[in-house]
């Protein structure tokens, strides 16, 4: 098995062509997934990703080669293809490993492994009885329910030598609803950086009710209108519009290429002076949360926009070494098959002190957004989309009718001056995001907010 | 390849199951980009797994591993029985020793495994350069790289199946960032091909870079309906986004806007697609699929006629057909379906034409947010979009980032012309321009 000894054979013989910096990770990881359907437990998997990955730097190119055959010849291959990838004059070689100690932020109370299968389709269960009782118009009900216990250990050229458990559990539920010619979705997914533990902080009768309600709701819903309107966005996954129209801009990933629209703009105004931003890699038991990042940094709270001002990027150790910035435990990956990169965790806007009902009064025609779908963006240009997936129009400071197939676009740099009121009530959503380092569980949040003006794309 | 693992798990199976199915994957690839000429990243991938799939007492189960030890070997067994346990799906895909494919398909270049690192890192950094030389408005070329890759499957199953295919590819791309006044825009071109001679860094640079730019400066359009050209890449990722709805599962399921249209019409005449396996321009092209079914050519619409949805072997059962050979598993996944080259097909129209059928035309040759703006439950998009207005056939201006909106079975319906220039994008969906009468623009 993996032994210090091994570990600094691998890491020498990868930095011996002059490279500047090595590191060995690797995972161990137990997937479990049950899928439920037609009334029924359609799918049960488990498995187990297993393997390495070798990444080495010279200078500003970064080397990385995986393997799922851990055995030393094939490790010493992966290190002599990462190593023979570039030449350079270090002379650099491990001395001694010193294992990083760290206190666990997130404990975890019920190991996912030591409960019964049952009880958990049992749980889903409950979903999706509460689901279909909620109406006759509710003619389907998907639920994905996935746990996910991954060992990692990272030693790196550095002497760096730690290792961490980190538990996930989730679970999907999407209601859809029919009146025979079309068909609508309402849709939840809450998940925690947790153990068991965290479905029985859930209510199961309000996932399949909220679900359906959203469904149904939308199924009567006329199409959005079309044009620039006012817009209040509700706490929780409305968060993504800021994930999607600035925090990618503000990964290092990006910056570092000059290709953010937020490079040099340190210290600078970026946004209206009631926005205050923060990642924060650190709250228990967070969607997005880790204890050590996956280059074995001690994760931290990030403030990214402190009062419309430009504070901090999100920085791992190539963007550090390329952009001169502190690293601020932003480096992550989906997993061993992935290099690291700097990526976000915990994003949200902070409390503000307006009220969501004085937003709403204060708007003679616009959008009510309760809940928002995922989204994208283009770095480069800081033009980002989203999607509204349950809205209500607005008229004369009340909110009114439901309407659906909204697609909000606009440009990230824009779009934070724009946000003039932020509400009290703040709150998380939880995402998965994908981008250069695959995909990684993020948490989006926010409290309400308001945007005087952004396009809409509706119908007419 | 792996005889000796998946006889391990065969031999422990035998006794304990009624079925089984085991999956081996083998991929090993490779990757470079670039960054102002210099390397910014190589990776390497050596990557294998094994999925089984069990019946027992009429269940199925799943699991599978990435730890090839002898004694995960016999876990990966055991953990499959004990899921199966759980399940009460009574629709099982049963195995059978399907019949090979008597046709030679072309998928793997011996000659692409020789091409050298270097020769793979020069043509991205001629990829780079020739974007940079092309314009002065590009500013930046934030993604430019090259990546190839080998992948081996083998499926088997105790009823005598015992299959396996190698495929290769290699692909290159770039993405450029232009800047004009306050204007800044990005696009991208890609090149995949089996035969690197075949593709050339000044065409791929020149193309992303001939968009990028002529998108620059681009006005606001009034919002309200237009008539509306996607080009052949922006309508491969629409079919792409809805190409989920001819899935029978999701037919049976009640996810599907496709729910008792078979033998329908649903589009309009000029509307042909098709899901081609054996396709010799597809990157998807196989010789089977996750059963081991034998691939095939399936005429989904045959002139606006919903023809058939695409099967797996379960799906096929209960629709009283045969699969349609889309039978679609990873190692680490469960049975589905999925599409293999996946089109619609093209016309004779020269893409000029569409300009000029009507006064005002928008062309669009930029999406984003396929995965949020669009539900391939209902149909509905509400989509992030780039592009030109055209006036009597010419090119007006460029527009603003926008919106469009509409449905995709009406806007199957409202196809006014396509156009001669088939390509497949890098998923393997292909597809010509596209005229379409009217959908909504926002601004």
């Amino acid at each position: 098995m993996i032994t210090k000894e091994l570990v600094a054979k691998v890491i020498d013989h990868a930095l011996s062509n002059g490279a500047d910096f090595a590191e060995l990770f690797f995972e161990d990881t137990y997937n479990s997934s049950i899928h439920f359907n037609d009334n029924k437990t359609k799918q049960n998997n488990v498995g187990n990703d297993f393997g390495a990955g070798i990444r080495v730097f010279y200078g500003q190119t970064e080397i990385y080669a995986y393997t799922n055959d851990l055995s030393e010849r094939s490790l010493m291959q992966a290190a002599d293809a990462a190593s023979k990838a570039a030449k350079g004059k270090s002379e650099k070689k491990v001395i001694d490993f010193t294992t990083l100690e760290f206190e666990n932020k997130h404990l975890i109370k019920i190991p996912n492994d030591s409960v019964d299968k049952k009880a958990k389709i049992n749980f889903i269960q409950k979903i999706n009885k509460a689901a279909r009782s909620a109406g006759d118009l509710i003619t389907q009900v998907d639920i994905g329910f996935t746990e996910k216990m991954q060992h990692i250990w990272i030693a790196n050229s550095e002497g760096l030598w730690t290792e961490d458990d980190r538990n996930y559990s989730r679970v999907y539920v999407r209601s859809i609803a029919s009146n025979g010619s079309e068909k609508q979705i309402g849709a939840e997914g809450p998940g925690g950086f947790a153990g068991y533990e965290f479905f029985n902080s859930l209510d199961p009768e309000y996932l399949g009710k909220e679900t359906a309600r959203i469904a149904m709701t939308m199924l009567k819903a006329k199409y959005a209108p079309s044009g620039k309107f006012p817009v209040v966005i509700d706490n929780g996954f409305g968060g993504v519009i800021f994930h999607e129209a600035c925090g990618h801009a503000l990964e290092t990933t990006a910056v570092a290429k000059g290709a953010s629209v937020f490079a040099g703009k340190i210290g600078e105004k970026v946004a209206n002076s009631v926005v205050t931003a923060i990642d924060d890699g650190t709250i228990p038991n967070g969607w997005g949360s880790e204890n050590i990042d996956d280059e074995g940094m001690p994760t931290q709270r990030t403030v990214l926009i402190d009062k419309g001002i430009l504070k901090s990027y999100m920085v791992d150790k190539m963007g550090s070494i390329k952009t001169g910035y502190a690293r601020t435990g932003s480096g992550r990956r989906q997993s061993y098959q992935f290099a690291p990169a700097s990526r976000m965790r915990n994003t949200f806007i902070d409390n503000g002190s307006d009220k969501l009902d004085e937003m709403i009064a204060s708007i003679e025609k616009g959008i009510y957004a309760k809940k928002m779908g995922g989204g994208s963006v283009m770095p480069g240009t800081g033009n980002f989309n989203f999607a509204v997936s349950e809205g209500y129009l607005i008229k004369n400071g009340e909110i009114k009718e439901p309407v659906r197939g909204a697609t909000l676009i606009g440009n990230g740099a824009n779009a934070l001056q724009k946000i003039s009121m932020v509400a009290d009530n703040l709150e998380m959503g939880q995402g998965m995001c994908g981008s250069v380092s695959g995909s990684v569980p993020a948490n989006v949040g926010q409290p309400a907010i308001k945007i005087d003006e952004i396009v809409v794309g509706g119908r007419k | 390849m792996h005889d000796k693992e998946l006889k391990i798990i065969m031999d422990y199976a035998t006794d304990k199951v009624d079925e089984i199915e085991i999956l081996l994957l083998i991929n090993n690839s490779f990757s470079v980009k670039i960054h102002q000429q210099n390397i910014e990243s190589f990776d390497y991938a050596d990557a294998k797994g094994i999925g089984v799939r069990v019946i027992k007492d009429d269940k199925m189960g799943y699991s599978y591993t990435e730890n090839f030890a002898e004694n995960v070997l016999r876990d990966v067994v055991d953990n499959a029985l004990e899921n199966a346990k759980f399940t009460d799906d009574d629709e099982i895909a049963y195995m059978e020793a399907h019949p090979e494919l008597n046709q030679k398909l072309d998928i793997y270049s011996a000659d692409l495994e020789k091409v050298d690192v270097k020769a793979k890192i020069d043509f991205a950094k001629k990829l780079e350069q020739y974007a940079f030389a092309a314009d002065n408005r590009i500013i930046n070329v934030p993604h430019v790289g090259l990546s190839d890759g080998t992948t081996y499957h083998r499926i088997m199953n105790n009823k005598g199946l015992d299959k396996e295919e190698k495929q290769n590819y290699l692909m290159s791309y770039v993405s450029v960032l232009g800047s004009e006044k306050d204007d800044k825009r990005m696009a991208m071109d890609f090149a995949i091909t089996r035969d690197m001679k075949k593709i050339d860094p000044q065409q791929i640079a020149e193309k992303s870079v001939e968009k990028c730019v002529a998108l620059l400066g681009g006005e606001e359009i009034e919002s309200g309906e237009y008539p509306v050209i996607f080009d052949n890449n922006m309508m491969a990722t629409i079919l792409q986004t809805f190409s989920g709805i001819f899935g029978a599962k999701a037919v049976h399921q009640g996810k599907s806007l496709l729910v008792d249209k078979i033998g329908k019409k649903i589009a309009n005449d000029k509307i042909t697609i098709i899901d081609d396996a054996l396709h010799p321009e597809g990157f998807s092209t196989r010789k089977f699929d996750s059963e081991g079914y034998p691939s095939q050519t399936t005429k989904l619409i045959d002139r606006g006629k919903l023809l058939s949805y695409l099967h797996n072997t379960q799906t096929a059962r209960k629709d009283k057909t045969r699969s349609t050979g889309n039978a679609s598993r990873g190692y680490k996944g469960t049975l589905s379906i999925a599409p293999s080259n996946f089109f619609l097909q093209k016309d004779d129209h020269k893409k000029d034409e569409l300009y000029q059928e009507f006064d005002e035309v928008v062309e669009i040759v930029s999406l984003q947010g396929m995965h949020s703006g669009a539900s391939p439950i209902s149909g509905d998009f509400s989509l992030s979009a780039e592009g030109f207005l055209y006036e009597k056939g010419k090119r007006k201006n460029s527009l603003k980032q926008f919106t469009v909106s509409g449905n995709f079975l009406k806007l199957l319906q409202d196809v006014e012309m396509i156009a001669d220039d088939f390509r497949f994008n890098m998923n393997s969906f292909g597809a010509s321009s596209v005229l379409v009468k009217s959908l909504n623009i926002s601004s």
